[in-house]
């Protein structure tokens, strides 16, 4: 009751024009963000897109974010133990041929393909060139060999082009780890337990490893987060990433304001940009649009579809020169002066 | 030692290598050296990066220093005995190789020493000054050591923006506007700058006897207090001078431009009025008091459009104003006034008008350490804090305006102003004389022979109560300039005026007596506090407001016609029209749709 009580007090009144005060409220510190951006300690700040050009990139719902990071948690059990944890992380770090391989030498005439080994690489990532060899063996379905820590692929062909392109597809291939899953970095939260990170982002396979807590493992990408869980987490997602992109600037912000822009970015059901191709560009009103991006495109449609436009926005009556329907404008009388007389005499 | 081969590059292009650079290097600075070729040819020798470039474009910033070859400085003391007696100047040095200029890159190769005593077998250069590590700007600032570089930056800023001596033939000068200080002074704490800039001839400020304390918080934030009865003795008294002129155009077909009043049928008259001040010949005469409206220079134009009834029937020719009148905002004397020929042999007037300048609320005044403010108060003499020998300070700077600036420099002035202001000498405040302690030490040891105390305090007393303040105040003298931002140049307000042809929405800018634009965010504002009714009066009663009819069948716009008293819609020639109140830009938005040949149509509710 007394919660209910407290709450309803701060509820906004009718007419408050919410989505203009997220705008200020955001807008305004986030001149003061910087471009360049600071590198604390830690991986995490090193890989991931920070200050104005995630914000910009969360706004505009890319479809790939430039850096993609999923934070895995694990179980209980695993978490408070380095040496499971480590296990788990070498499961899903992504480590492809590519990495390992310095130098690929073709020889047409005997038709094979040989992967000079970058034996360091391979000393780190703790695997054996007979390893390496039998991965690619069954994920290529091609006979390997071993040759002084280089590995020698055996083709049954002739032609080059399929030599080349096999040399090229071999490159490609994951060894160890989840596809596209990045590579994995083991950190260490405050209370003592490990996580990892991963500089890209996979989340529905890895959610599939055993051991892996699924209550609390997300990523970074927003719409990976909608694919997998749906447009509720997709707007937590956008609001907490916000959030997280304006403090480590040292700006805070309400969060309700950051909530709601991610609600008016998902309030649809799917994700929408706040621009030219999402909520700016779709709003009801003809003059709205037209005022804001690609003016004759909307005012040609407008004709071509003999589009009303209905005046219920902020932008199209300051046009006019009408009252705005916000604030004090949002409230009308509910019988006119002239009417108190009818319905005086009415009685 | 493997010998690289190393690049050359001429002002940055690649033109070709060299086996020893160490000595291609020396090569070139000798010839330079020996005048064999030009002394604005810099050479230098980057080892790390193996290359050589020579510099020879312009831009660069160079920096004399003398040469010194194994240890011995070439400027010798017979050298410095010849240059005092005139007989050798620094062209003569420069053509025989004691002293070279080197730019940033070439500096990189040199050893430089920066006194005599300091010279080591290895060095290359010996700098004239410790000050010449500071540029000419700079060591225009007394102590210059002990101020912030940004502050540094300002100042040299704002000297170009003060008001003085700035030439010595102004009378006879038709500047575009000119600012003329009434009592340039020479600064009390100069520098060496001073003498070898010429500045001390014209000066462009005063000595300011300043007090640094709070005035019932009439200078906070860079604001100062003056004291009034200073400026009715003339401190930071300026003359301003404006220029017109117009000249007597010729135009193809024959025609050209007249001076002389022009007729009332003139295309544009302004009214009896407006030419009264004009001697017969249309020209305004010196010493005649002109306000804003006036015209200065009558003049007649042909008319702009050719018209084929020119002349004819014996009436007089068409002709338009184009006579130049005082801006908006101004007034003045007329100060001079010249008629003379341009070499296009046409005639040209120039009219200079003058006028005082008196210190008031709004001007803008700054010290040489970048330390500005605005006049915030003119405060009576008696008003102000007076210490016990009665002296009242000219200016007022708040205190906090020093912490954060670390314009140290600015209180070392007002220290060695106050010297100097007291015995009557000059003080030198020339960069890296000598350190700060001894100028403290050395300024405080002849304060306090002339009884005042050793840092500089007074023990001020408040002018209203006539109660001595609890606290010491530091009290001296400092060079502040008067900048030319002054507010009577500034000023401008509107209630009611002009509007835009295009769109019927107020005018901007001073010189069309405009208004203060009421813009996007200002607009963003009144949403987000939900003000709809004010944000209605902004964008449209105080702004563009206009009514039109509207055709309550078909939409469109439609007109009243006067003679048939009946309201018409030209489209579907129906007479029910509404009257509806739009912003006139809007009405223009649906004038261009319909040029896109898109139809809008209004529909109206009720």
């Amino acid at each position: 009751m007394a919660m209910e009580k407290n709450a309803n007090k701060y509820k906004v009144n009718y007419g408050e024009p919410v989505g203009m005060l997220a705008a200020q409220s955001v807008g305004e510190p986030g001149t003061q963000m910087i471009l360049r951006t600071f590198h604390y300690a830690g991986i995490e700040a090193t890989i991931a897109t920070s200050g104005l050009p995630r914000i910009v990139e969360l706004v505009d719902v890319k479809k790939k974010p430039a850096t993609p990071i999923t934070y895995v948690y694990f179980n209980s059990d695993i978490e408070k133990n380095f040496e499971k944890s480590d296990a788990m992380s070498k499961k899903i770090s992504e480590i492809k041929v590519s990495s390992l391989v310095k130098r690929v030498v073709e020889n047409f005439s005997k038709s094979t393909v040989k992967l000079v080994l970058d034996k360091q690489a391979l000393a780190a990532e703790e695997l054996t060139p007979n390893q390496v060899a039998q991965k690619i063996a069954k994920l290529m379905s091609v006979e390997t060999e071993v040759n002084e820590g280089n590995i020698l692929i055996k083709l049954h062909t002739k032609s080059l082009k399929e030599i080349r392109v096999t040399g090229v597809r071999i490159m490609k291939k994951v060894i160890q780890g989840i596809e596209d899953a990045g590579k994995a970095l083991i950190q260490q939260s405050k209370d003592g337990s490990f996580y990892v990170i991963t500089a890209g982002s996979n989340i529905s396979e890895v959610m599939k490893l055993d051991g892996v807590d699924k209550s609390r493992t997300y990523t970074n990408d927003v719409f990976a987060m909608y694919k997998l869980f749906g447009i509720e987490a997709a707007r937590n997602t956008l609001a907490n990433e916000l959030r997280k992109t304006l403090e480590e600037q040292k700006i805070s912000v309400d969060d309700r304001h950051l909530l709601l822009v991610a609600d008016a970015m998902t309030y649809s059901g799917t994700i929408k940009g706040v621009g030219r191709h999402g909520l700016s560009g779709q709003k009801n009103s003809v003059f709205a649009r037209a005022a804001y991006e690609e003016t004759v495109k909307h005012l040609v449609n407008a004709a071509l579809f003999s589009e009303v436009d209905p005046m219920k926005g902020v932008t199209e009556n300051i046009l006019v020169g009408k009252q705005i329907p916000i604030g004090t404008g949002a409230v009308k009388l509910a019988i006119k002066k002239e009417d108190i007389k009818k319905v005086k005499s009415g009685e | 030692m493997e010998i690289k081969k190393c690049y050359i590059y001429l002002n940055g292009r690649a033109i070709g290598s060299v086996d020893n650079p160490a000595k291609f290097v020396n090569e070139v600075r000798t010839s330079r050296r020996k005048g064999q070729i030009s002394g604005e040819v810099n050479i230098s020798y980057m080892e790390k990066l193996g290359e050589v470039r020579v510099n020879t474009d312009r831009g660069r910033i160079r920096k004399p220093y003398i040469i010194v070859e194994n240890g011995q400085p070439k400027l010798t003391t017979e050298m410095i005995e010849k240059i005092k007696r005139n007989e050798i100047n620094f062209a003569y040095l420069l053509r025989n190789g004691v002293v070279e200029f080197l730019d940033a890159e070439e500096e990189e190769n040199a050893l430089i020493a920066f006194f005599r005593k300091d010279v080591t077998p290895e060095t290359t250069h010996l700098e004239f000054d410790l000050a010449s590590v500071f540029g000419l700007t700079i060591n225009t600032s007394p102590f210059p050591e002990h101020n912030a570089l940004a502050r540094h930056a300002m100042s040299a800023n704002f000297i170009k923006q003060s008001q003085g001596l700035y030439s010595t033939n102004f009378d006879q000068r038709f500047d575009s506007r000119g600012y003329l200080l009434y009592y340039p002074q020479v600064p009390i704490v100069t520098t060496a700058a001073y003498d070898y800039a010429n500045i001390k001839s014209h000066p462009s400020g005063q000595n300011f006897v300043v007090a640094i304390s709070t005035y019932y918080g009439y200078n906070m934030a860079d604001a100062i207090v003056i004291n009034k009865s200073a400026v009715d003795r003339g401190l930071g008294r300026s003359v301003f001078y404006k220029s017109y002129s117009d000249e007597e155009r010729r135009y193809p077909g024959g025609q050209r431009d007249k001076f002389r009043i022009p007729p009332p049928t003139a295309e544009g008259y302004m009214g009896e009025h407006a030419y009264s001040k004009l001697s017969e010949d249309g020209i305004i005469e010196p010493e005649v008091s002109v306000d804003e409206g006036d015209v200065l220079i009558g003049k007649v134009a042909p008319p702009r459009f050719l018209e084929e009834n020119i002349g004819a029937g014996g009436l007089e020719e068409k002709v338009r104003d184009d006579s130049v009148v005082l801006k908006a905002g101004e007034n003045g004397t007329i100060d001079s006034v010249i008629a003379t020929e341009t070499t296009g042999a046409t005639r040209i007037v120039k009219v200079r008008v003058r006028s005082q300048r008196i210190p008031e609320k709004g001007d803008k005044f700054a010290s040489r350490h970048g330390q500005k403010g605005v006049i915030a108060l003119l405060a009576n003499q008696e008003d102000m804090p007076f210490s016990e020998n009665g002296i009242v300070p000219d200016l007022l700077l708040n205190p906090h305006s020093i912490p954060t600036r670390l314009t140290f420099g600015h209180l070392l002035e007002m220290l060695g102003g106050k010297v100097g202001a007291v015995s009557g000498k000059k003080v030198d405040g020339s960069a890296f004389t000598t350190s700060g302690k001894n100028r403290i030490d050395e300024y405080g040891n002849t304060l306090s022979q002339y009884g005042f105390d050793r840092h500089g305090d007074e023990i001020l007393y408040d002018g209203i109560t006539g109660r001595p303040f609890k606290a010491k105040i530091f009290t001296g003298v400092v060079y502040y300039n008067r900048l030319y931002h002054m507010v009577s140049n500034k000023i401008q307000v509107r209630s009611r005026g002009k509007v835009q042809i295009l769109t019927h929405q107020p005018t901007e800018g001073k010189a069309r007596q405009g208004a203060l634009r009421f813009g996007e965010m200002e607009r963003d504002a009144l949403i987000g506090h939900g003000a709809s009714l004010l944000l209605k009066e902004r964008m449209l009663d105080q702004s563009d407001k206009t009514s039109v009819l509207v055709c309550s069948q078909c939409g469109s716009m439609g007109y009243y016609d006067y003679i048939k008293r009946t309201a018409i819609c030209p489209l579907c020639g129906g007479n029910s029209l509404e009257e509806i109140e739009i912003s006139y830009a809007f009405k223009v938005l649906l004038d261009e749709i319909k040029s896109l040949h898109i139809l809008p149509s209004v529909k109206l509710n009720e």
